[in-house]
């Protein structure tokens, strides 16, 4: 085919028929805002999501390059350096770790390549400098405090530094600092190059061929890949490049790049959203589309008699479609970003996350987000004026200058004769164009729909399911086990600081006492033993454990428990007799291994066994009464990989231990004034008690956080569908009115009062608004019934309840609004006289 | 007896230097039964007229009177209610309402009214029309000149005062526009219908049982064709300038 140079004509044609319509241009750049507003709004709080568990897993870890290989020689690091697939490539050297015994956090020391490799570890000084100097140190504030110097450039700074078993005392200068991570695994100290030639000197040979392991002087190389896209492939690939002669040193992978990456679930749940955004955004723009080249199909067939091509018509509609977005896309980026940035603000701040610096967003990612959102959006219009660009582009020259715009297409020959009214003929008029009827109805259920399902699942998320489950009792109290030791974590209230609780006036107090022994399992139990070791057994950790248990003995959590707390015991075999458990002859037991949880078979103990329990170097046997864990909430917290929690009662467990020591108590109390509540948290607030009180409404502030999320995200995407609902709605109406004007005032003209012409308006706007309850009723049952109903079990604090309320709500209100807009319309049409609306031709 | 009557009817569109005089103090009568055609060039005034007498434009100033009764002196309302009581109109394009069968179009005025359709009266009015076998289509199913004949029904079904009818034959042919004048006139014989018809075809005009005039928004000649010198003697109005 010759190409024919007809471009610019057909643009001017499409310029000078926008340029026409302003009312429509209006209509639909609001509407491809609204959806671009939706698609970066959503794509900037899940970029922020993800980005900000990535920055927060990167801070973990300590590095942001995305691979490394580990222990190499200066050799080595030429050969990456050289490589041309890697980039940025950073190192450092190791030295050692310090050991001094007032430093509570672990401390690596390490030789710094350059500036960059500080940064990458995210440990350059923000004050100072790297070292130079053979006693210089670099090292982050927390180290600073551990040790109780003062942030000061040139304080000294003693530190017993093990190189490779060797522990070296040397007393550093220090010549920068910067303000440390706590959610770091390990503080990055740096050491000047001449310390490193002193102390740490390049080894000969080679890492992996060591007799003795030595780490001093090793190199350890980090560098990027030109994308995160299959990092582990990458590194593989890199490493045969390499060492061919397969003599390849060990190599990391970077896990912020590979673990942060969505799960199933939210990708579900983004792409239901972007999904939900789109078919709004195609309901609306299709309909605006359709509508308006229905009103103009006339100059389209005149183009087409007068020799303008299909191919060219579409082109023209399609060029119309992109000259939209290049206006409502850069606006709809503009309020989206700014929607979404407000919108992290808040979810920030309702998590609570204690890094949430992480969470902003990068330029860089913003012109991702951007560009994600902008291609999406430009997607939706053209997907969304395609079919009215078809419609437009083979309407036939003749049809279409008879079309008045109104016409019904109904293949039915007649119409059976009915009574006239304002209402049989709105319904007439509602079918006359049935297509932009459901697509307006359908819009407006989008909303409804999602309002409907958001409020359903806010409405059965039961507090007290939730709280229930997180508290037993109405207070408890526990140690704040911020030093992370055993003792504190599971023996930390002790039984002064019980007698001074029960002093409490009110409180009705109940210790949880623990203490650690070991179970000596029998033949039955060791051959499950067994078989849970060839079922669990290729993770190494476990099978250590298991075939420890197997030679004769495993942990025992002992706790001593009073009839009160018996209470609160769900069991999940056999049953409770709380007067038999207190004879001291039986016990609960729970039976735990790490990764098998859910599978019944790790119970090795059950209702009538007899269990051997070993505690303070003497045995005793209980008869198992039923099986049945401790309520987390006052159980320890802690696991081993396999153990077994022992219940029994408290004059038993005393006759067991020494050292009586509970790991929380569980107060109940009938005081309704607050006061006994307020007297436990003086209690533990007190200067210097190391005891953490929580009660129920610690609790719901958690779960009202929760919840206030969920409203913020559903509520703006909700309102902004509604907004986009409404928008078509009144197009539909504004435009249909309109284009009927002629035929209205022609109807006046042969006697339709004013008022019978409004309720015959009015009665359309009124079917919209019936159809679209209908249509919402209708899918908020099914999606209620079949997803909600469903995904409801497998939330213990879900309570499902049908509802429709919200639509109950939602029908009035749309009710009113689809009075009013045809109303308005009509009285604005009205203020020419029925002549001039007669003659008046589109 | 006039049924229609004019006095000094005026109508001035725009102001000041894009004052334009579409009717400049028109007086015109017709008798009871009369069918009188207006005729004049496009932009003569005689649509403004026609849209005068049906009340469904106000004039500057002057009156008009259907069946004695003032018809501006009724509010908007008001207005419409007697327009479809006493006048039935035909226009020249889009006179049928889409979403209707043709038999809901003929009664739709009445319906409108709320009043009971006198159901012979209407049956040979539309046995007249030759509209018997198409009471069911809807009006895109329908000819030009098959749409003109149920608009004409229309106008007759609710017995109005007058009927009148804006260049009812301006989008059909010939014959057909011949067919449906011929229609109009032998209806309103048949029912003693008063209708006044806006032309520009003189061979239509000529169908009418006087012609008036009308040019630069005043009425010159009144002439008696020769159907209305065998009806009545002189029903002209008066003459102006």
């Amino acid at each position: 085919m010759t190409k024919v140079n007809n471009r610019s004509v057909i643009r001017r044609l499409a310029l000078r028929d926008m340029i026409s319509n302003r009312k429509m241009n209006c209509v639909v750049i609001v509407s491809i805002m609204l959806t671009c507003i939706l698609f970066t709004a959503l794509t900037s709080i899940g970029g922020s999501l993800i980005n900000g568990a990535q920055q927060e897993t990167m801070r973990q870890v300590g590095g942001n390059k995305m691979a490394g290989v580990k222990w190499v020689l200066p050799e080595d690091l030429e050969k990456l350096e050289a490589d041309n697939y890697v980039f940025d490539v950073v190192y450092r050297i190791i030295v050692g770790y310090a050991v001094n015994e007032d430093m509570k956090l672990s401390a690596e020391f390490n030789y710094a390549g350059n500036d960059e490799a500080a940064k990458a570890m995210f440990s350059y000084p923000k004050t100072g400098r790297l070292p130079e100097n053979i006693d210089d140190i670099a090292v982050s504030t927390l180290v600073l405090d551990s040790l109780g110097i003062e942030h000061k450039i040139g304080e000294k700074v003693p530190i017993k530094l093990d190189i490779d078993g060797n522990v070296l005392d040397y007393t550093f200068t220090l010549c920068g600092y910067w303000d440390g991570d706590k959610v770091a695994l390990a503080q990055i100290c740096w050491v000047s190059q001449a310390f490193i030639k002193e102390y740490a000197p390049t080894p000969s040979e080679s890492f992996y061929s060591q007799e003795h392991v030595k780490y001093a002087g090793y190199y350890m190389v980090d560098f990027n890949y030109a994308n995160s896209w299959d990092i582990e492939g990458k590194t593989n690939a890199l490493i045969e490049r390499l060492y061919e002669d397969g003599n390849a040193p060990d190599t990391g992978i970077n896990w912020a790049y590979t673990t942060s990456s969505v799960d199933a679930g939210s990708l579900v749940c983004g792409i239901v959203m972007a999904f939900i955004v789109f078919a709004a955004g195609y309901l609306i723009i299709y309909n605006i589309f359709y509508i308006n080249i229905s009103a103009n199909i006339r100059s389209y067939g005149l183009l087409k008699t007068i020799g303008t091509t299909s191919r060219q018509i579409k082109t023209m509609v399609r060029f119309r479609a992109a000259l939209y977005c290049a206006v409502g896309i850069p606006l709809g980026l503009i309020a989206g970003t700014l929607l979404g940035k407000l919108l992290i603000k808040a979810v920030v701040t309702i998590l609570n996350t204690y890094s949430a610096d992480s969470y902003s967003i990068s330029p860089k990612l913003l012109f991702l987000i951007c560009l994600i959102s902008a291609a999406f959006t430009f997607t939706t219009v053209m997907v969304s004026c395609s079919k009215p660009c078809r419609y437009a582009g083979n309407v036939s020259p003749i049809e279409a200058l008879r079309y008045s715009g109104t016409d019904i297409h109904t293949k039915k020959k007649d119409k059976k004769t009915g009574k006239v009214t304002p209402l049989s003929i709105a319904h007439s008029n509602m079918m006359r164009s049935r297509k932009k009827t459901v697509v307006v109805v359908l819009s407006l259920t989008l909303s409804m729909v999602l309002v409907n399902t958001l409020f359903t699942v806010l409405g059965g998320i039961d507090r007290d399911k939730y709280v229930g489950n997180s508290i037993v009792g109405d207070i408890v109290i526990r140690h704040n086990s911020k030093t992370d030791l055993w003792d504190d974590l599971t023996k930390g209230v002790t039984t002064e600081m019980i007698e001074d609780i029960r002093t409490i006036d009110g409180a009705d107090v109940h210790p949880v006492y623990f203490e650690k022994g070991s179970v000596v399992p029998q033949g039955k139990q060791l051959e499950q033993i067994r078989t849970l070791n060839s079922k669990y057994g290729s993770e190494e950790s476990i099978s250590i454990e298991l075939d420890a248990a197997l030679k004769g003995e495993y942990i025992a959590n002992i706790y001593g428990i009073d009839e009160k707390l018996a209470e609160c015991f769900e069991p999940i075999e056999g049953s409770i007799d709380i007067k038999k458990l207190m004879t001291g002859k039986y016990a609960i037991v729970h039976t735990y291994l790490w990764n098998a949880e859910g599978d019944s078979s790790v119970e090795l103990y059950h209702a009538g066994d007899k269990i051997t329990v070993e505690c303070g170097g003497r045995e005793h046997e209980y008869e198992v009464m039923a099986v049945c864990g401790v309520p987390y909430s006052i159980s320890t917290k802690v696991y081993s990989i396999f153990s077994t929690q022992v219940i029994i009662p408290t004059d038993e467990y005393m006759s067991l231990t020494d050292e009586p020591a509970a790991t929380c108590i569980m107060i109940n109390t009938d005081d309704s004034s607050g006061r006994v509540k307020e007297q436990c948290r003086a209690y533990c607030d007190q200067k210097g008690c190391p005891l953490v009180y929580f009660d129920k409404q610690t609790y719901l502030d958690e779960f009202s956080d929760l919840l206030r999320m969920v409203k913020l995200l559903g509520g703006t995407l909700t309102a902004v569908l509604a907004l986009i609902g409404i928008l078509n709605f009144v197009n539909a109406v504004v435009t249909g009115i309109i284009s009927r004007k002629r035929e209205i005032a022609m109807m006046n003209a042969v006697g339709m009062t004013g008022s019978q012409t409004k309720r015959m308006l009015m009665w359309e706007g009124i079917y919209y608004a019936l159809l679209t309850a209908l249509f919402s009723a209708a899918g908020s049952t099914v999606l209620s019934l079949l997803f909600i109903k469903g995904a409801a079990k497998e939330l213990f604090f879900f309570s499902y309840h049908f509802t429709l309320m919200p639509i109950c709500i939602g029908v009035p209100v749309l009710l009113i609004i689809s009075m009013i807009i045809p109303y308005a319309v009509y009285m604005k049409i009205c203020q020419k006289g029925i002549v001039d609306r007669m003659r008046e031709t589109e | 007896m006039s049924v229609l009557k004019t006095e000094e009817l005026k109508k001035i569109y725009g102001s000041d230097a894009a004052e334009v005089q579409a009717l400049k103090g028109v007086s015109i009568s017709v008798e009871q039964g009369e069918f009188v055609a207006v005729v004049g060039t496009s932009g003569s005034g005689k649509s403004t007229l026609l849209h005068m007498l049906g009340g469904i434009d106000r004039p500057t100033s002057g009156k008009v009177f259907v069946d004695g009764k003032d018809v501006f002196s009724l509010n908007d309302e008001e207005l419409t209610i007697f327009r479809r009581r006493k006048i039935g109109f035909v226009f020249q394009a889009f006179n049928l309402v889409p979403t209707l069968n043709v038999y809901e179009n003929i009664v739709f005025p009445i319906q409108l009214d709320g009043s009971a359709v006198d159901e012979e009266y209407v049956n040979s009015v539309i046995t007249t029309l030759g509209l018997e076998n198409l009471l069911n289509r809807l009006p895109n199913q329908l000819s030009g000149g098959q749409q003109q004949r149920a608009a004409i029904a229309r106008a007759l079904a609710s017995k109005p005062a007058i009927v009148l009818a804006d260049e009812p034959t301006g989008n059909l042919d010939s014959k057909t526009s011949m067919d449906v004048i011929g229609l109009l006139k032998v209806t309103g014989q048949k029912f003693s219908q008063t209708i006044v018809l806006i032309t520009h075809n003189e061979a239509i005009a000529q169908m009418a049982d006087r012609i008036i005039r009308i040019e630069d928004g005043n009425v010159y000649t009144q002439k008696q064709t020769l159907n209305g010198i065998s009806g009545s003697e002189n029903k002209g109005g008066d003459i102006n300038d």
